[in-house]
């Protein structure tokens, strides 16, 4: 008799004709007899027990954490995700099972997302400034504290997380476009043998950031991450931040950072060509100068 | 099920999610490491969250599975003990009096389950302490209802052995 008609027996979960085959069994063997037992012995206050047990108290850290993650949302609008990814899913699989993230995780990942107070809601990554008090200077450097925020994004970054492209650029770009004032356009690199892969909306400290990003034929991916920064046009400048490679250069009120650890790509080339307008673009409407921001 | 909600619960599940994640890794660092990911990873697919399922039994999902995946391998705490009580039981007098003989009876309790195979002890946390039902547990583990129910039952029969002397046992199954 199987152990599982005896829990439920024991449980009294069996309607009057098992329950009586059941007492049948066990008055027949020993055996049977003595599993039963079990079960009933096993009939304690786990409940009980366990809300006794003492347990380190929630971490304030993880209480902040939390409360922060989650205060972005109230004030939000319902529902429109433009960067929900289109759920292509096996047949066998109900549709709302998840997709499976293939986002490689390093331990650094933690202290970077939460020492960032970095959280991701309604479609967009957003990096709150000091959460936890911790020096901005984690990710290094003397870069600029949203060029810092990009680099340490980027440091999540794997081959795999772009596996799957975000199928719907267009109404990304289109709400890029309309509601934060950022009329992208993507650039074609495949001159340079990088293939575009996604573009996502995230924010810094409130102000929206496009990132862009590619995937060359071998190795780690490239971003081209775009943010306003009203302020003089500066020219293209490389540096190291937290091991991997950025080329800054700011334009027309916009800033631009080109950040890989890939040693195989000319970042300073490619940011080069880009600010030199002489790359067309992937999509996007057509505008007279490349990166146009639209009144606001 | 629209934004808000998902984030307006998290902070008040914020307790429960801890206890599962510490009961689950036995570890302080590995457990906010876990609840960290989680609440991360439920905004980023929170419109995945069918309206039929409990937030909080779709959250153990994700801290189980953030468990497995993630952070178990690297891990490096020995399973072996998780003596939460003595680090933690100093002063505090317990309001909710608890008698002498109760007081040892329930740490036995935490200390059997805690002992249990992984599988099995996931199981019963789900099931016995936090009271979900077979059909929530199965969804929780991501295993059809059958395997939780024949865990369970491994699981009770291990500890049904722990407690209560043999014979009276058997009488007491006998007359019942």
């Amino acid at each position: 008799m199987d152990d599982t008609v005896l829990m439920a027996y024991v449980d009294g979960e069996l309607p009057p004709r098992e329950r009586e085959e059941v007492e049948k069994q066990m008055a027949a063997s020993p055996e049977v007899a003595e599993r039963v037992a079990l079960f009933e012995a096993s009939r304690l206050p786990y409940c009980e027990a366990f809300a006794h047990q003492k347990l380190p108290p929630v971490p304030e850290r993880l209480t902040k954490s939390i409360e922060a993650m989650t205060c972005a949302q109230t004030a939000r609008p319902a529902n429109r995700n433009p960067n929900k990814p289109v759920a292509h899913h096996d047949k066998q699989l109900p549709p709302s099972a998840p997709l499976r993230s293939r986002l490689r995780v390093a331990p650094a990942w933690v202290a970077v997302a939460f020492i960032a107070g970095a959280f991701f809601t309604g479609g967009v990554l957003r990096f709150a400034p000091g959460l936890s008090g911790a020096p901005s200077t984690l990710v290094g450097g003397n870069a600029a504290p949203w060029v810092q925020a990009v680099v340490g994004y980027q440091q999540l970054y794997s081959r795999e997380t772009l596996a799957q492209p975000v199928a719907d650029v267009e109404s990304v770009v289109e709400a890029t476009r309309r509601e934060d004032g950022l009329a992208v356009r993507i650039p074609d690199l495949r001159g340079a043998g990088l293939t575009f892969k996604r573009v996502q909306r995230l924010r810094f400290q409130g102000r929206p950031l496009i990132q862009i990003a590619y995937l060359p034929e071998k190795g780690a991916p490239v971003a081209l991450c775009i943010i306003k920064q009203v302020q003089p046009d500066q020219p293209i400048a490389s540096q190291r931040v937290a091991e991997m490679n950025v080329v800054t250069w700011r334009q027309s009120e916009l800033a631009y950072a080109l950040v890989s650890n890939s040693s195989d790509v000319d970042l300073t080339a490619l940011g080069k060509q880009i600010s030199d307008r002489s790359i067309n673009a992937l999509f996007g409407k057509a505008e007279t100068s490349p990166y146009v921001l639209s009144a606001r | 099920m629209n934004d808000a909600d998902l984030s307006g619960k998290l902070p008040q599940m914020l307790p429960r999610l801890w206890s599962f994640a510490l009961r689950i890794s036995g570890d302080p660092h590995d457990a906010e490491d876990l609840v960290q990911r989680a609440c991360l990873r439920a905004l980023e697919r929170q419109h995945q969250l069918r309206p039929d399922t409990s937030p909080l039994s779709w959250m153990f999902s994700i801290i189980q599975s953030i468990w497995i995946n993630e952070i178990r391998a690297r891990s490096v705490r020995s399973r072996s003990s998780m003596e939460w009580d003595d680090n933690f039981l100093d002063t505090v007098a317990d309001p909710s009096a608890q008698t002498p003989e109760s007081e040892v009876m329930n740490r036995q309790i935490v200390r059997a389950v805690e002992q249990l195979p992984e599988a099995q002890r996931a199981v019963m946390l789900l099931v016995a302490v936090e009271g979900l039902t077979y059909s929530e547990a199965a969804e929780v583990l991501g295993v059809p209802m059958g395997t939780i129910m024949s865990r369970l039952a491994r699981a009770r029969q291990t500890l049904g052995s722990l407690f209560g002397a043999q014979e009276q046992r058997v009488q007491r199954a006998l007359k019942s």
